[in-house]
């Protein structure tokens, strides 16, 4: 929630997770570069230098994959809810390490030759038509300048200036820079390396990523089946959770969050204001929708944030009829009051006793 | 996220996935063999 813009707003939490991610990556760092001599066994020995630039990039690639499958991860259990809270400073954080593993890769391989650094990692391979021998440098500088892109425009100004939908569709290019970056590995070191972990590793992780975001489509339908007049049918009442929601999905629109509060029913947008996160997956806390992602608060009545706060939200009609709780499929224009489905107080018995 | 990136992501990755483990399989079909396989082979 922003009434004033200000530049940056700690607090413990995210303090708390950047110090993780922090320690998480010295960590990786250590540990790889010890191992080192395991994994590189003294038939095939690489120097210092490469063992470097391999530890920077494994970790750059690997908090990549942590940070992708986070997201549905979150969707599927809501334990998981923790790590999306600052997942923006943990992709920050990728691109520096990212960017440090091609600043070495830069200065090892390509900085004492006749032609400039940077000339020479975009001539040195010009195999442009050949499948194995394709430039996989050229992968990974596509990849980095994604993931510039993302950090760049990270900071809630950019969601702001961009529109929560424009910010959305532009950080989704990090699907196609993960795509990038497993064959900038698969055709770099997975063809002079020659241990089964390579390929193990890099399969593996892409796998769970894919596997991740192909489940988390199938949980979440697209369309509802919406009968007369456009209600959509939600269910007993009783079958919202108190507190919480359900969400419905009408055909051709927005999905449509129904919360209960004790006896109050109101049906919201599911679409967060701020970064478009799923409301419905929240809960009522001080008499407020709040988001799961990143605490963001809507008043049940008419979807507005509550002082000083400006953000608002569409709302929809509800009815309760014949005992079904029914949500009208066409929103109400943001910050709209509706009134309250309401149970009478027998209804609440079987919830006692249920 | 909107109904139209939930579209777009649920087209995207059956795509990028097949694409992903197309390119994976064929990078790891088509490695060149490690200088130790060639050297013994060069040998017998």
């Amino acid at each position: 929630m922003t009434h004033a813009f200000r530049a940056v707003q700690w607090n413990r939490v995210k303090l708390v997770y950047d110090a993780a991610v922090f320690g998480g990556i010295a960590l990786y760092l250590a540990t790889f570069l010890l191992a080192g001599a395991w994994l590189w066994p003294a038939a095939h020995p690489v120097t210092w230098e490469i063992q470097r630039i391999r530890a920077v990039g494994s970790c750059a690639f690997l908090m990549l994959t942590i940070i992708l499958a986070i997201g549905p991860l979150a969707r599927l259990d809501p334990r998981f809810l923790p790590l999306l809270y600052n997942r923006r400073h943990f992709g920050v954080m990728t691109f520096v390490v990212a960017a440090t593993h091609a600043c070495l890769v830069v200065t090892w391989y390509h900085a004492e030759g006749r032609l400039p650094a940077l000339v020479s990692l975009l001539v040195g391979n010009l195999h442009y038509g050949s499948f194995i021998d394709f430039p996989f440098e050229t992968l990974g500088i596509a990849g980095l300048v994604v993931l510039f892109v993302m950090a760049a425009t990270s900071h809630d100004y950019w969601l702001k200036f961009l529109t929560p939908p424009v910010w959305k569709g532009l950080h989704m290019a990090v699907y196609g820079a993960y795509g990038l970056l497993v064959m900038h590995v698969a055709l770099g070191v997975m063809q002079t390396e020659r241990s089964p972990l390579v390929p193990l590793l890099l399969g593996g992780a892409f796998a769970a990523v894919a596997v991740l975001h192909l489940a988390v489509d199938r949980v979440a339908p697209l369309g509802d089946r919406v009968p007369e007049e456009g209600w959509i049918a939600v269910g007993p009442p009783l079958a919202i959770p108190d507190g919480g929601a359900r969400i419905v999905a009408p055909p051709g629109g927005e999905r449509i969050a129904v919360f209960r509060d004790g006896m109050r029913i109101v049906g919201l947008t599911n679409v967060c204001a701020h970064q478009n996160g799923p409301l419905g997956e929240g809960r009522i806390l001080d008499g407020c929708v709040t988001c799961p992602w990143h605490g963001f608060q809507y008043r049940l009545e008419d979807g507005r944030s509550p002082p000083p706060f400006t953000e608002k939200i569409a709302t929809h009609r509800v009815r309760l009829r014949g005992g079904i709780v029914e949500v009208e499929a066409r929103p109400l224009p943001p910050g709209t009051a509706t009134a309250p489905a309401r149970l009478a107080a027998a209804d609440r018995v079987g919830e006692n006793h249920g | 996220m909107k109904r139209p990136h939930r579209v777009f992501h649920r087209r995207l990755w059956p795509v990028l996935a097949v694409a992903v483990a197309l390119g994976l399989g064929l990078a790891l079909a088509w490695r060149p063999p490690s200088p130790l396989e060639t050297s013994t082979t060069s040998g017998q």
